[in-house]
């Protein structure tokens, strides 16, 4: 989101130590983040950024997509599933949140009921609430009402998607209200006094106009799931990438650099979304994301 | 007796309201978000100060949730508080982290937003995507760069340079062998750069909202780029400065999945890596016989601290200017 520029007076010199500098702070990321990738396309970790120990192969990416997670070691797991369940749950909260985010959003924008103020305060509230409270209150429900033997991955699924999706709920919908602030009364106004109910206005009306809001909630929700640790290591009965990783980067067997290449796996939307969707990434951080 | 009255009229007018509410067509729109923070945020709170007065351990719903033991587990955590070492530790590294994160996180949001002002467009949007990048991260992987980059052994980055550049003959064990400043350090590191892209976010929107008139007429004055900053910047970003402050302070004391991996994978010391928050986690999950009770009562305690401090942040966020009456209501 760049802002406003300073005026063209500034003088370019030190314009160009400042970027220096910052470029100079910035190092350290860059170089973590490129060597992890760079380790994965190579036969030994580069993390000690010798370049001899650079040696390019595409081996640990045919392992990975193997599900060979040693190297002689007959260990074998199913790395697809194991995307496939990440998906899942990030395109599970996805939905929902979108979905949950674009009705609460409007009726906190546009209408004025019993409790708006108490319902705003709740959100902000919430948003502040020790994450690791909570969790121990939810894995009772979760104990509670766990189902038979057979039923037990669905159900984690299921019971994984709303728990992480109504910890985003607050958010969302503060993204939402924005959004809904932004478009003029007067549209809808006139579906209303010609008898039109609320939700076939917001369904028929809103909706196809808030499309760039739509989206971006949407990634907000997706990347929300799709980083998440904490919850589908403690609930989800099938591991996903980020549990994959939790268990094999120090793990005796493991092969480090195929370790390397299943990290760059799961970082590749975050960096597609980067590449290709930095006006979206801007938005949904302005309306700011825990951290 | 008057409190018996008047609890008799809050409730009806509560009652009240609630039809009121269910009446009206904005239920419709919030029965799905309601329901989930209902059944995922209200009642598991509830649940948690509930547990904090029982004995639960292992999971063992069936023997232990139905006792109450009113408020042992409190008296336990006070007493591990004052006397068991490891508790202590946790406790101050919660102080320090909470403290030393929330300043880099505010001067470096600051320093950021104001270093980008004086770059040209495309300068400034790529700083902003790298210091975006940490936030949008699988947590899994971030914690597993930060893992190599401090590991212990010459494979770390850290260690390589320090070796190479010849100040160090062997390689050094930051988290664990520096004890405490070393664990800190990372842990500070690690969750400093998560937390900075909200400063600098914050502090970028509300630059871009100073008239420009003011930055112009000090240029043809003469200002340098320091003076603009102290004389014109910073004195208009005072209240967004509060605000990022009181914003990050709750976030960083409720903060603890960028911390889970980092003590798990043994990166950091467990007792001067993990904070009050991540200590209810381990707790009630993780450490071989796991105490739910007590994580539920020291869990309560760190609800009570960051409540009031939620409070503060309405406050002073001016939460009545916020809330401005709707739109669109015939």
């Amino acid at each position: 989101m760049p802002g406003m520029r300073d005026v063209e007076i500034r003088s370019r010199s030190t314009e160009l130590l400042i970027m220096c500098i910052v470029f100079m702070l910035s190092l350290p990321v860059i170089t973590g983040y490129a060597l992890i990738i760079l380790s994965s396309f190579s036969r030994d970790m580069v993390t000690n950024l010798d370049p001899s120990a650079f040696k390019p192969t595409l081996t640990n990416w045919i392992l990975l997509f193997h599900g060979r997670t040693a190297l002689f070691a007959g260990i074998r797991v199913n790395i697809w599933g194991i995307v496939f369940n990440t998906l899942i749950v990030a395109l599970g909260i996805s939905l929902l949140v979108t979905i949950t985010g674009a009705l609460t959003g409007y009726a906190i924008s546009r209408m004025n009921f019993h409790g708006r103020k108490h319902i705003m305060a709740l959100l902000i509230l919430l948003h502040a609430f020790p994450g690791s409270v909570l969790v121990v209150g939810v894995a009772f429900i979760y104990r509670l009402f766990m189902p038979s033997y057979t039923y037990v991955v669905y159900y984690s699924f299921f019971f994984v998607i709303l728990a992480r999706a109504a910890i985003e709920i607050p958010m969302a919908t503060w993204l939402m209200k924005g959004f809904f602030d932004m478009i003029p009364w007067e549209i809808e106004w006139s579906a209303i006094v010609d008898g039109a109910s609320r939700i076939r206005v917001w369904w028929k009306i809103l909706l196809p106009l808030i499309k760039p809001g739509l989206a971006a909630v949407m990634l907000f929700g997706f990347l929300a799931g799709w980083m998440d640790l904490i919850y589908v290591r403690t609930f989800l009965a099938e591991p996903t990438l980020a549990v994959f990783i939790e268990y094999n980067v120090h793990a005796e067997y493991a092969y480090l650099p195929l370790v390397a290449a299943a990290g760059t796996l799961y970082l590749l939307p975050t960096i597609l979304f980067f590449l290709f969707a930095q006006k979206l990434i801007f938005t949904i951080s302005v309306s700011g994301i825990k951290g | 007796m008057v409190g018996i009255k008047l609890n008799k009229i809050f409730f009806h007018r509560l009652f009240n309201n609630l039809v009121e509410f269910f009446r009206s067509d904005a239920s419709r729109f919030l029965f799905p978000a309601l329901f989930l923070v209902l059944v995922f945020y209200i009642i598991p709170v509830i649940i948690s100060v509930y547990l904090s007065f029982t004995p639960l351990k292992n999971w063992n719903i069936d023997r232990y949730a139905g006792e109450i033991i009113g408020f042992e587990n409190y008296y336990k955590f006070f007493y591990m508080l004052t006397h068991d070492p490891s508790v202590k530790a946790v406790f101050l590294t919660t102080i320090v982290f909470v403290a030393l994160t929330l300043t880099v996180n505010v001067l470096g949001g600051l320093g950021l937003a104001i270093a980008t002002y004086f770059m040209s467009e495309k300068a400034a949007g790529g700083t902003q995507l790298i210091w975006l990048l940490p936030r949008m991260t699988p947590i899994a992987v971030y914690s597993m760069i930060w893992y190599y980059f401090f590991h212990p052994s010459s494979i770390g980055t850290l260690n390589s340079i320090l070796l190479h550049l010849g100040l160090i003959d062997k390689p050094i064990d930051f988290g664990q062998g520096i004890i405490p400043w070393g664990a800190w350090a990372i842990i500070v590191f690690v969750n400093g750069l998560v937390g900075v892209s909200y400063g600098m976010i914050v502090f970028t929107s509300a630059i871009s909202n100073i008239p420009k008139e003011l930055v112009i007429a000090a240029r043809v004055d003469g200002a340098s780029n320091w003076e603009i900053t102290r004389r014109i910047l910073i004195p208009l970003l005072k209240w967004h400065i509060i605000y990022v402050t009181t914003w990050q302070l709750l976030s960083l004391i409720t903060t603890y999945d960028h911390l889970f991996l980092l003590v798990k994978w043994g990166l950091v010391n467990r007792d001067y890596g993990t904070t009050w928050s991540l200590y209810i986690y381990n707790t009630a999950f993780q450490l071989g016989e796991t105490d739910q009770g007590l994580a539920a009562a020291a869990g309560v305690i760190l609800v009570l601290v960051s409540s009031g401090l939620g409070l503060l942040t309405l406050k002073l966020m001016g939460f009545e200017k916020m809330i401005k009456p709707p739109r669109g209501d015939i």
